[in-house]
């Protein structure tokens, strides 16, 4: 179970965090949410698809990492995650992002931490504070990336209104036929519609361009293409195993 | 060559019709059909809350319209089926439902033998079907993932008429095609081979057609008036002349809205109980021969009384509406067509009238003549349709009533036989020995099916001779897997379905997505 607390310099003083990648780190995650602004590093790599959140209706970008549920062919038995470019709300782990008043009316944005999390340690790994209190190099890191997270989370409600608004999202299923013929299929996700995003009008492709999502949309489409690389990722397993 | 339709009533007939010709016809485009509706500024739409079919989602997504856009602007709620109380004998606990999901298929297990393998004293409908038990507990029938107009569980709305006809207006016009004319038809041109030539308008001059729909309701200003078609009456079986119509609040904000129309039963007739989002429309059904107006409101405030919230609303707020239950046999007369109330009106039970309009439309749309030469076999296969579904109507609704054992006057002059129709004499008596099936049926687009008469008939407390040699499909082992199945699946979509209003709730704020 997770167990979230605020990240302070007094009850966390020994906290420190593993770095790295791997299964027993936490990575094993068929996906991880994806935001709009990484999509051009993403697509190189991972599929870029949406989902439909169970308690809002709402659509979110996903990173495809496997086919099926748990498997992340991104993971070796080395501990490097297997592409150049990881995305955000893997490289946050295991921290989370609070909200508190910031006394003016206002909220502001706080560290949290996932006490529970695997890559959570008092032994190894990547200290958080120094040793009078003040923040390590690591955690000013963590604080630039989870604040960029939160900027990223801020736009998601935007984007995917507008992309239901233009009818630009689609279902979206895939029949996978490995190598040694087992086949399976990928269902429940959806993918941009391609036939309507070519016939958009110039009001429609305004609105998208003014609202700087032309260039993730695009993004996402053409990351359609990497669902190869992750059949040719699991078909490589096979040959390994 | 049939180009310019002319549509004369503004009402849930006359958009939904120009909606369905409109959308299937692209009146939107030159090579398209043209639409013209004709609207008069002076006549109020009569509007109570109403109760659709399943058949209408599909009809609003032919037409392009959003469902969250509809549930929005209709103050539609979600229905399931109907419960009827006291029907029977009136007694505490009589009630049955008639949901919308049908039982089992016939063929793998009958519902009978599926009856009798439930657990003893489970009313028919909650045994053969699971949607009696989320109408108990208010459920909606779909998530807040489901794509507009598709289900978990099959259903139709209740909705705000007058609000679904300006919802419809606005979409027909503004993107559709249809040419809205606010004005009075005055006179109606009939040329000398019976076809309607043109309209003459108070300040639109003439406006000519090749095929006009009349939707004036019980005016029936073209097919009646002009054409001097007849009504068949079948008041003799169903008498019921009257309806009083209110509006209750609901007594909080978060009070629960009802998975289905409440059909209950009085001295001399039945209440209705539609559920809308903020207000439930409700309203007295009876007959003059057996109530006067007076004690028909009294009779209601008593009803008000007891489901309503303290002193808000009584029968003497009610609004009284005069009605004769009748159709036309021939609906379609040379270039006019009858759709809505000018074609035929029996009383709301089962919610016929929103139903018959769609398929009216419908049909009109997918049969339209291309040419005036075929215009009367296109008539004929219309009116013999109609004809065949009016029938079926009657005999349906009649039936709701004979079975019953209340000892009034007015429930008692429904055990007169000489006031029941033929065919459903010789079913009835067919009943005895076999449950209805689908032979009994066999319209392809039948308004109500054979499950739809077996709710009626088990809830009812009809009985059906037990067979003694017995079928595959009366097998006891299949049929206690069968209630097996749907206990689980009861209990797998009482927990997975939100409350009904939460689900309304959703679509006030968020929508659905449309895939």
């Amino acid at each position: 179970m997770a167990k979230h607390a605020q990240l302070n310099n007094i009850d966390h003083a020994e906290l420190r965090v593993r770095t790295g990648y791997g299964a027993a780190l936490g990575d094993a995650a068929m996906w991880c949410p994806s935001f709009p602004h990484e999509f051009r590093n993403l697509q190189p790599y991972y599929p870029i698809v949406f989902s439909k959140d169970a308690a809002t209706g709402g659509f979110r970008p996903l990173a495809l990492f496997g086919l099926e549920d748990g498997e992340n062919l991104f993971l070796g038995p080395s501990s490097d995650w297997g592409a150049e470019y990881i995305p955000l709300a893997i490289r946050m782990r295991p921290f989370l992002i609070g909200r508190s008043d910031n006394g003016a009316g206002g909220r502001q944005m706080e560290v949290h931490i996932d006490l529970d999390h695997p890559r959570v340690s008092e032994t190894d790994g990547e200290a958080l504070f120094l040793e009078h209190g003040g923040h390590s190099p690591y955690l000013q890191e963590v604080s630039k990336l989870l604040a960029e997270v939160h900027d990223g989370e801020q736009g998601i409600g935007r984007f995917s209104a507008l992309l239901e608004e233009l009818d630009l999202i689609e279902p979206f299923t895939l029949d996978v036929t490995l190598n040694d013929g087992s086949q399976g299929r990928l269902a429940g996700y959806y993918v941009i519609a391609e036939e309507v995003l070519y016939n958009l009008d110039q009001q429609a492709l305004g609105r998208l361009q003014a609202a700087g999502y032309l260039q993730p949309v695009f993004m996402a489409v053409a990351s359609l293409s990497q669902f190869r690389g992750l059949i040719d990722r699991r078909n490589k397993r096979l040959e390994d195993r | 060559m049939i180009k310019d339709i002319v549509i004369v009533g503004g009402g849930t007939a006359g958009w939904l019709t120009a909606g369905i010709l409109a959308a299937d016809h692209r009146a939107a485009h030159d090579d398209g059909l043209r639409v013209t509706l004709v609207e008069s500024p002076n006549v109020p739409i009569l509007g109570v809350g109403e109760g659709t079919w399943p058949s209408l989602r599909d009809t609003l997504r032919r037409i392009g319209i959003s469902e969250t856009e509809f549930v929005r602007r209709c103050h539609a709620s979600f229905k399931q089926g109907s419960r009827f109380n006291g029907w029977r004998t009136g007694a505490p606990g009589d009630f049955y439902f008639h949901p919308f999901e049908a039982p089992p298929n016939p063929d793998h297990v009958d519902p009978l033998a599926l009856w009798r393998a439930a657990p003893d004293g489970t009313p028919f409908a909650e045994a053969v079907n699971f949607q009696a038990a989320l109408c108990l507990e208010a459920k909606a029938p779909k998530q807040v993932v489901t794509p507009e107009y598709a289900a978990v569980v099959n259903y139709a709305y209740h909705l705000d008429a007058p609000a679904f006809a300006a919802l419809l207006r606005e979409h027909c016009t503004a993107k559709l095609g249809v040419r809205l004319i606010t004005d009075d038809v005055i006179d109606v041109l009939v040329e000398d081979d019976g076809c309607v030539a043109g309209l003459e308008t108070s300040n639109n001059g003439r406006l000519a057609g090749d095929l006009f729909v009349d939707c004036t309701g019980g005016k029936a200003l073209l097919i009646g008036g002009a054409l001097g078609g007849a009504v068949r009456d079948v008041s003799h079986i169903l008498g019921n002349d009257r309806a009083l119509a209110v509006q209750a609040p609901y007594a909080t904000q978060n009070e629960v809205i009802a998975s289905q129309t409440t059909g209950t039963a009085l001295s001399a007739g039945w209440v209705w109980d539609i559920a809308l989002q903020a207000r439930r429309g409700i309203g007295y059904v009876y007959s003059s021969r057996f109530c006067d107006e007076d004690r028909a409101r009294e009779e209601l405030s008593e009803y008000l009384a007891r489901v309503a919230p303290a002193g808000a609303v009584a029968g003497g707020d009610a609004r009284l509406i005069k009605f004769q239950s009748g159709y036309r046999e021939a609906p379609w007369v040379g270039n006019v067509v009858a759709i809505g109330m000018s074609q035929g009106f029996v009383e709301p039970l089962e919610a016929s009238a929103i139903v018959m309009i769609e398929l009216s439309a419908i049909m009109l749309s997918d049969t339209l003549p291309a040419d005036r030469a075929v215009l009367d076999a296109a008539a004929r296969r219309f009116n013999k349709r109609a004809a065949y579904r009016w029938e079926r109507i009657v005999e349906f609704l009649k039936l709701h009533y004979v079975l019953s054992e209340r000892p009034e006057p007015f429930w008692q002059a429904h055990q007169d036989r000489n006031c029941w129709p033929e065919r459903l004499k010789e079913l009835l008596q067919q009943w005895r020995y076999e449950p209805p099936s689908r032979e009994d049926f066999t319209d392809a687009l039948e308004i109500f099916p054979a499950a739809s008469y077996a709710y009626v008939l088990y809830g009812m407390n009809f009985q059906t001779q037990r067979r003694s040699v017995l079928r595959r499909r009366d097998a006891a082992l299949a049929a206690r897997r069968h209630v097996d199945e749907i206990t689980a699946r009861k209990r797998k979509l009482i927990s997975g379905l939100s409350k009904n209003r939460e689900l309304i709730e959703h679509i006030m704020t968020r929508g659905l997505s449309r895939v």
